[in-house]
């Protein structure tokens, strides 16, 4: 039985060859969509005992730096840092050269971060030069930067240039893709623009994840009379804010997806339903030596799902390949705020689709097989 | 002698199943192209529209957005007072600041977003003669009122006319419906300048100013005067090339990401033709072996086999084209990624993105048909004719 379904698809290989390289293509895609869907939605860097506070406006609106002290005083908070995104422009307006620029706290900055690794001796020469920055490993080695290097960044959103002097390099072990920011003195900042004592977001560390609800509504309460109202989120919610601002990017990528998997259901249906018509009289051959009606049926939704399984692992692993590639790529000419990784969702994707392909194409002329009449198909001439 | 059309036509049609599905297959892909560059189309209409030639948006040295742009009244005022700004019928110069800002507030579906609020000056009506009031009246300056941008007022429940909303610290009302011609204005709140400063402490300084000239060269002039003068320390630029930049930026993404949807889906339809014109070949082998035993050429049926092949990528691209019109004029929003807020917009399946669907559907038919159309034409008459 198996044996006759695999003969069968390599009666035309040519045929197989095709079906299976186009299926491959649709499932790469699919893959890809997935990956990139995933990589949006991924808050795996976001801790979850920590909080961010920010303008209840908007993030474009700061608050007063007079929060600093008040947040402190929260039950739960263990720590808690100012950052301002400071963007910028290095060295030209092409995207390969945008990564977050940040003005920090240096005292802070890395105790609520705990995550970021930087030697001691290096975090203390940074604290001590007011013009100094710190940059994750990822970054000072896509530029070759070395301690005592200096960089220029051109302000935009802030109306002051600034010059830093590298001072150290931090490490970020679990999440490598935060490796590509840097952070400098906001002090430096506040000083030439004459202390205007704004914060951008503040990042509060609390002491468990099961007060984390409690301080948000502490923390958004302490404010409510104020002119700045707050917003407090979890880091995550935070994270999640920015995709939903974008829109419906999952129904968009979902229609696409679904508009490839009928496509490609088509191409493979067409070609099982061709492979079955050709065999009519091999069928009712088959049928007079005695073969089932669920036999029949089997041998060819068999050869469906042997199209459908063998498309799916060819593309896993070629999405599996291609997407280091292309990520790694990609990092290049658009640095994104994490790696593009062929995650489990889009292997499920990848396999699962593949094989309901094989089934459902193989279905109909599978059941039209099973249910041939004998006598009938004899006498036609195929 | 050429095979006549007809066999093509119905060749094709013997087969119909067959065919049928391959055309299905062809059309699914010009479908997502179509739909994905009809975002892009959507987008750039939205920008373009916003933009007038002779117009000239001013802000501060250095920032890119008007949302990082802010600068003082005593520039302002040397702004409108400037030769090459034109006068209203009021006699009073056609120029009118910005005091942009972005508040989060609630989708219908409970979703989040920034909106664009902007604070005019009575002059930006003149200004932007495309601002026409569909419901309700116009804002009065000094009452907290606002009139609404009508992508806006549909997509956002606390926009909508005679609602109480909060911008800042002041409860704001909304007054009136305005439509700006399909421009990305219609994605904007629009209030008085000082009420909107007042509500977020914003003092006396503006984000942007908009100066409108007789015509595009003496906007091109303007640009020249602000620029050489060191004191204002400002950035001018035409209207229309801030608002093409915004297009660019925005409608790009979906530009690639359609393309390359297109481009990967197309190859694997390409093997779908393929695997149809070579069953049809093999299929009417005896048939091929009888045309030419007639005396028709092998070139005769090279072509008469691409004709086929490329009948099937009209029909296919016809129908992907079809399948994809109901998506025009659907509105989507998405974030303007320069600044930073909700962006409306209709998606637009132009004359252009529709051919270019059929041209794909083409070309993928008729790469995917050369091979079995080539080896239709190669094979001797005697082994032709020998097969049943």
């Amino acid at each position: 039985m198996r044996k006759l379904a695999l003969r069968n698809l390599l009666r035309n290989k040519l045929r197989t060859l095709l079906t299976v390289i186009s299926l491959v293509l649709a499932l790469v895609l699919l893959c890809f969509l997935t990956a990139f869907l995933d990589l949006l939605e991924n808050t795996s860097a976001a801790a979850d005992n920590r909080i961010v506070v920010r303008s209840a406006i908007s993030l474009a609106t700061p608050l007063p730096e007079a929060y600093w002290r008040r947040l402190e005083t929260l039950p739960h908070v263990t720590g808690i840092t100012p950052l301002n995104w400071y963007q910028g422009t290095f060295k030209d307006d092409r995207p390969e050269n945008f990564f977050p620029r940040f003005s920090a706290d240096p005292a802070t900055v890395f105790e609520v971060f705990s995550e970021l690794e930087i030697p001691a001796e290096q975090l203390a020469a940074w604290q001590q030069d007011r013009a100094g920055f710190v940059a994750g490993k990822a970054l000072a080695d896509k530029y070759g930067w070395k301690l005592g290097d200096q960089i220029f960044i051109k302000g935009d959103i802030y109306p002051v240039d600034v010059n830093l002097t590298l001072r150290g390099v931090f490490t970020v072990p679990a999440v490598p893709s935060s490796e590509r920011q840097v952070f400098f003195h906001r002090r430096y900042l506040e000083e030439a623009m004459s202390n205007p004592g704004i914060v951008g977001t503040y990042f509060l560390a609390i002491d468990s994840p099961d007060n984390v609800a409690a301080v948000t509504k502490a923390a958004e309460a302490m404010f409510v009379n104020s002119d700045a109202q707050v917003r407090a989120e979890t880091e995550k919610a935070f994270q999640l804010s920015f995709l939903e601002m974008m829109g419906n990017v999952r129904l968009l990528f979902t229609a696409i997806g679904l508009a490839v998997i009928v496509s490609i259901l088509f191409i493979v249906a067409n070609t099982m339903a061709m492979a079955a018509r050709e065999r009519t009289t091999e069928v009712a051959v088959l049928k007079t030596l005695g073969f089932s009606q669920g036999q029949v049926l089997s041998l060819v939704l068999l050869e469906a799902l042997v199209v459908g399984l063998a498309g799916a692992l060819i593309a896993c692993g070629a999405s599996a390949l291609l997407i280091g590639v292309f990520s790694a790529g990609l990092e290049k000419v658009m640095p994104l705020f994490g790696t593009l990784a062929m995650t489990p969702r889009a292997w499920a994707i990848g396999l699962g689709l593949g094989l309901l392909v094989g089934l459902f194409s193989g279905l109909a002329p599978a059941v039209s097989a099973a249910r041939l009449n004998i006598v009938d198909a004899l006498r036609r001439v195929a | 002698m050429k095979i006549p059309f007809k066999y093509n036509l119905r060749s094709l049609f013997v087969r119909r199943g067959t065919t049928l599905m391959t055309i299905l297959s062809i059309a699914f892909v010009v479908l997502v192209y179509v739909g994905v560059l009809a975002l892009a189309g959507g987008l750039r209409v939205a920008f373009t529209a916003s933009g007038d030639p002779r117009n000239v948006l001013v802000l501060r040295d250095g920032a890119k957005t008007e949302l990082e742009s802010f600068f003082d009244e005593e520039k302002r005022r040397q702004l409108a007072a400037l030769s090459g700004v034109a006068k209203g019928q009021d006699g009073q110069p056609l120029a009118s600041a910005s005091v942009y800002i972005i508040q989060i507030l609630k989708r219908t579906d409970g979703s989040e977003s920034n909106v664009s609020l902007r604070g005019v000056e009575p002059a930006m009506f003149a200004l932007r003669p495309q601002v026409a009031l569909v419901e309700g009246r116009r804002f009065e300056p000094g009452r907290s009122e606002v009139i609404v941008g009508q992508s806006l007022a549909k997509r956002f429940p606390g926009l909508r006319l005679g609602n109480d909303i909060a911008f800042g610290r002041v409860r704001f009302k909304v007054v009136g419906v305005f439509d700006a011609a399909g421009g990305s204005f219609n994605s904007e709140v629009w209030g008085a300048t000082r009420d909107v400063s007042d509500a977020f402490r914003r003092g006396s300084s503006a984000s942007s100013m908009v100066l409108q000239t007789a015509s595009p060269e003496a906007a091109a002039r303007l640009v020249k005067v602000i620029e050489g003068d060191q004191r204002l320390k400002l950035k001018p630029m035409l209207e229309t090339r801030y608002y093409a930049e915004q297009a660019g930026t925005n409608a790009q993404q979906f530009v690639i990401l359609g393309s390359i949807l297109a481009v990967v889906m197309a190859v694997g339809a390409c093997f779908a033709a393929a695997n149809t014109m070579f069953s049809q070949v093999s299929a009417r082998a005896h048939e091929i072996g009888t045309l030419r035993a007639l005396g028709f050429r092998r070139r005769n049926i090279l072509t008469a086999f691409l004709i086929e092949a490329g009948l099937l990528g009209v029909i296919a691209g016809v129908l992907g084209a079809v399948l994809a019109l109901p998506l025009n004029g659907l509105t989507a929003g998405t974030m303007n990624a320069v600044t930073f807020s909700e962006i409306s917009f209709a998606l637009r399946t132009t004359p252009n993105i529709l051919a270019g669907g059929v041209l794909l559907a083409v070309v993928t038919a008729l790469i995917g048909g050369f091979p079995a159309a080539l080896s239709a034409s190669r094979r001797q008459i005697t082994a032709l004719l020998r097969e049943r």
